[in-house]
């Protein structure tokens, strides 16, 4: 099996499986069918909303992502986000978001809410949408959202043709109205295609859901000071109550 | 409003079979008796706050104890109820199993936290798992696993290696079981889990009390021998889930571990890990 490659630069490996490994047995599938049966997997049957958009990664702006978000709403300020690559029953899990509202992130110290991002702007530019659901339906509800911040985790760099979920997670941004927030055209159109929607239409449509107030400038730390935030794992000395490993 | 986009179905997808337009008739349905429904509440006006009350399918609204927020509004739950009928949830919908283990911090043995996993298989070779705190309504999504079979795990660059760790104790000691499953049944599964690794990253530090997931993400490992686990919270698991993590031993020393023995790299290369934040420039140097 060959070995899976760190490309440097973005995009899938041509035709190459991610992540690699031998198609699902039907023994596991019978397995799995089994399991299912028999237990309630509570947590998952609480998602109830499919939201696809766009992110960039915070250590690198030029890399921008398509992201389909499976959303649970944990009450009106909270929601929690199992991040995935498409919307196929063979994508990739590449990481979590959670969504709080402002009422909430006004609490949040300076230091954490530098690694949160605003959602305004995405809602407002017809980038964020509910596939298939029809747009009067969502409406009512993209004000609240557009006054929302989230905070983006990224574990697997599918973009970059990961086969597997490699390094220390990533920080991602939302796009935005300036410079390096703004998702090149030829994603959006690709987007749009599948789903057989405009995101200028939603723009249009979209211009008298109300702009927030104010967004807390700590929020889009680059857009304030061209910086994004990566993670280190270092080595270091585990503090123990037994022997390990 | 563009009445004849109602319900967006996904291009190059035949929109001809009966399925489909039954589908479609459904959906239509939902979607007008619904925005009756919207047309109502706004003209009257009428917001009910949903405490612990049930939905229209008896599934119950509630809120968390601790995140703190106001409880769901009705439209809220009004809209989410159209998404979760109309939408498509394929990745989600490949979630098969619960499995129930424990995890501690790379850097911190002494914090041990009581993970509660929901897997899928991507293939033979690869699950991808989200992890909750409990395994039920008020769950908080609290991190991921990846797990890996022994061949994908030995192409991985030394590197990498160290954020994985070893399933073969876990397993095999009995503390690793899905809730729910007789062990005849279960025990089929865990004996491929056995020969696995697995990557976990928490986000959400519940164990230190964070009501909300703060700070930057851990990367955890798992128990490798006997005297790592923390009594009460062993007891604690195997009272509510009435299971005996000796008696599951003995069932299981049958079950062959890694064919390679655990890799020197895996568990943090013997060491620890721990993630540190770094500001950088927010585009690569040109």
């Amino acid at each position: 099996m060959s070995r899976p490659t760190m490309h440097t630069t973005p995009g899938q490996g041509g035709g190459e499986q991610i992540p690699p490994g031998k198609p699902t047995s039907m023994e596991q599938h019978m397995l799995d069918k089994g399991a299912q049966m028999m237990q309630s997997l509570k947590p998952i049957k609480h998602m109830n909303q499919h939201v696809c958009t766009f992110a960039m990664y915070s250590h690198d702006m030029t890399r921008q992502i398509e992201t389909h978000h499976y959303v649970t709403r944990v009450n009106q300020d909270f929601l929690q986000c199992a991040v995935y690559d498409s919307d196929e029953s063979s994508a990739r899990l590449i990481g979590v978001e959670y969504i709080v509202s402002d009422k909430i992130f006004e609490t949040l110290p300076a230091d954490e809410q530098k690694l949160w991002h605003s959602h305004a702007y995405e809602i407002k530019s017809g980038l964020w949408v509910n596939p298939r659901v029809p747009e009067m339906v969502v409406k009512p509800e993209l004000e609240n959202l557009s006054k929302t911040y989230g905070k983006f985790w990224c574990t697997w760099q599918t973009d970059r043709g990961d086969k597997l979920p490699m390094g220390p997670p990533a920080l991602m941004m939302s796009p935005q109205a300036v410079n390096m927030g703004m998702v090149r055209p030829e994603l959006v159109e690709k987007r749009d295609y599948k789903y057989n929607i405009s995101s200028d239409a939603l723009k249009t449509s979209r211009v008298e859901i109300a702009e927030p107030e104010w967004i807390n400038p700590q929020a889009d730390y680059w857009k304030q000071h061209g910086k994004g935030f990566a993670i280190d794992a270092e080595t270091t000395e585990m503090k123990k109550i037994a022997p390990f490993p | 409003m563009n009445e004849d986009k109602v319900c967006c179905h996904v291009r190059n997808e035949s929109a001809t079979s009966p399925a489909t337009r039954q589908s479609a008739c459904k959906c239509n349905h939902i979607i007008s008796y619904l925005n009756n429904l919207y047309k109502l509440l706004r003209e009257t006006k009428i917001v009910i706050h949903l405490g612990k009350i049930k939905d229209m399918e008896g599934v119950q609204v509630s809120r968390h104890p601790e995140i703190p927020g106001d409880p769901t509004q009705t439209s809220t739950a009004l809209l989410e109820k159209a998404t979760a009928t109309i939408q498509g949830f394929g990745p989600v919908n490949k979630i098969h199993q619960h499995l129930c283990a424990f995890h501690f911090y790379g850097h911190d043995m002494s914090r041990q936290v009581e993970a509660h996993h929901f897997c899928g298989h991507q293939n033979e070779d690869f699950r991808q798992c989200l992890i909750y705190d409990r395994p039920d309504d008020d769950g908080r999504l609290i991190g991921l696993e990846y797990l890996v079979s022994e061949e994908l795990f030995l192409t991985l660059p030394d590197e990498e290696k160290r954020f994985w760790h070893s399933h073969e104790f876990e397993v095999k000691s009995g503390v690793l079981f899905m809730p729910g499953v007789p062990g005849p049944v279960q025990r089929q599964d865990l004996e491929k889990v056995c020969k696995t690794y697995g990557k976990v990253i928490h986000f959400w530090q519940v164990d230190k009390g964070d009501n909300l997931p703060l700070g930057i993400p851990q990367v955890m490992m798992a128990l490798t021998r006997d005297g790592q686990l923390v009594d009460n919270l062993a007891q604690d698991v195997e009272r509510r889930y009435n299971v005996s993590f000796a008696n599951e031993r003995e069932n299981r020393t049958y079950m062959k571990g890694l064919e390679h023995g655990i890799h020197p790299m895996a568990n943090a290369a013997g060491k620890g890990i721990q993630t540190v934040l770094r500001e950088v420039d927010c585009k690569p140097a040109v």
